[in-house]
């Protein structure tokens, strides 16, 4: 069990936001700062993912694929939602195209605060967010307030 | 014995190497890297994930892809041919290539496609690679090979070249990763596989280090000290070359292969077979 905890893979996905959360994403993949020391790679394959790291306010377009993406993550997995805009859409809030952050539509687990974060806090939400993903099993886990015709609309009822 | 050993314990010496290939390549963009041990850790998380399958034959396909690969590595070792072992090589590919055909993901199709340009660039290359060992010693076993009085890398030095050209396109690393472009189809062929499935293939990757490094340490024939540096300087350079440059298309993998790499060996074996000091 404690070995599981050494090697988290992240799926990154940007959900409309201004980029700058993952620059910093970026910049905690190169030397200075280097999440590989914990084992983390950024995959880009939900599939193969075990963290989902998610930025920005969530767009009406990206909506569902969020939700898509969540669901084609097999268990036990964790949700790490990053930055002012997923908190409640930060400086798109009320805006006419946003869904005002991802609380309504995925389970979050870990929430960084910040405008961007700083590398630190990534670093520092990335390992609770192991924590929390150690106690976790292979039970199915589930999207916020679905429905079977949402279910379906996406694609997933035939898991 | 010792080949029996090696044919089990292959799996988890080729974890070693991509422990050791993670860290230097850390290492090389002065990073700190995981631990040595990280793709083990890998293997046990994937191991505790639910698994998910797009259907049981893509699954399938998975596992036959590592138990093949497991199996070529077992010909080589004991069944004593390596023109064989070549062949089970390329039905370790065969097998995932068809189960990265059989789901509908346009990127896991287009990675099977890619696979296969990759088997035909490398594939001449070894069989040539292995044509030459039998014009050096005779055999084409490979305990003939290590117990030759002569280094074959002396006769065979363009044939060695050939083969540092290809061992990119076998291990799909940078110039020629063209078959898992991780920002581009996002793993290719093994794109759909996850969990316990994804660990199979992940684990045969692993066994392709051992299989490959392997033909390498042949060029060192009975002396075994200068096969095992060989199989550094080749490691470190393929992690060299790895880390220093981009990704080239599949056309010119090709082309690399077919119009420099195969004359080279061709030539090699050519001035071989005439009795002349190549």
């Amino acid at each position: 069990m404690s070995m599981r905890s050494k090697s988290p893979w992240i799926l990154h996905y940007n959900t409309g936001g201004c980029n700058g959360c993952d620059i910093e994403i970026l910049a905690a993949l190169g030397p200075k700062y280097d999440i590989e020391r914990f084992g983390m790679l950024n995959r880009g394959n939900p599939k193969q993912s075990d963290i989902l790291l998610v930025t920005g306010p969530v767009t009406l377009k990206c909506k569902n694929v969020l939700r898509r993406l969540y669901l084609e993550m097999p268990e036990p997995k964790v949700v790490v939602a990053m930055g002012a805009c997923t908190h409640g859409g930060g400086v798109f809030r009320h805006l006419y195209h946003v869904e005002n952050g991802v609380n309504g539509i995925v389970p979050v687990d870990v929430w960084i605060p910040g405008c961007t974060p700083r590398i630190e806090a990534i670093i520092d939400g990335l390992i609770e967010g192991v924590e929390i993903w150690k106690g976790k099993t292979k039970e199915k886990e589930y999207l916020v307030g679905h429905g079977d015709d949402l279910l379906k609309k996406i694609g997933a009822i035939d898991d | 014995m010792m080949a029996i050993l090696f044919t089990l314990f292959a799996p988890i010496i080729g974890g070693f190497m991509y422990g050791i290939e993670r860290v230097v390549k850390a290492r090389m963009q002065s990073r700190i890297g995981p631990p040595l041990l990280q793709p083990f850790y890998d293997f046990v998380k994937l191991m505790e994930k639910r698994p998910m399958m797009v259907h049981s034959f893509h699954a399938f396909m998975g596992i036959v892809f590592f138990i093949s690969t497991w199996f070529a590595m077992a010909v080589l070792m004991l069944g004593n041919d390596l023109l064989i072992a070549v062949f089970f090589h390329i039905i370790s590919i065969l097998a995932l290539t068809i189960g990265a055909f059989s789901v509908r993901s346009s990127y896991s199709i287009m990675g099977a496609m890619r696979e296969l340009i990759h088997l035909v660039s490398y594939e001449p290359v070894i069989i040539l690679v292995v044509v030459a060992f039998y014009l050096v010693t005779g055999s084409f076993d490979y305990r003939m090979i290590l117990s030759a009085d002569t280094i074959p890398l002396l006769k065979l030095p363009l044939v060695f070249i050939a083969l540092v050209g290809t061992i990119p396109m076998l291990l799909h690393k940078s110039p020629f990763d063209i078959a898992e472009a991780h920002q581009e189809i996002i793993g290719g062929p093994d794109i759909e596989y996850s969990g316990p499935f994804y660990e199979a293939v992940y684990t045969g990757r692993w066994i392709e280090y051992v299989y490959v490094f392997f033909l390498v340490f042949l060029f060192g024939g009975s002396n075994y000290f200068v096969g095992g540096l060989l199989v550094v300087f080749t490691f470190l350079l393929i992690m060299a070359i790895d880390n220093s440059t981009a990704r080239l298309d599949y056309r010119k993998m090709l082309k690399f292969a077919w119009f420099i790499l195969i004359p080279l060996a061709i030539v090699n074996i050519f001035f071989l077979a005439l009795g002349g000091n190549s």
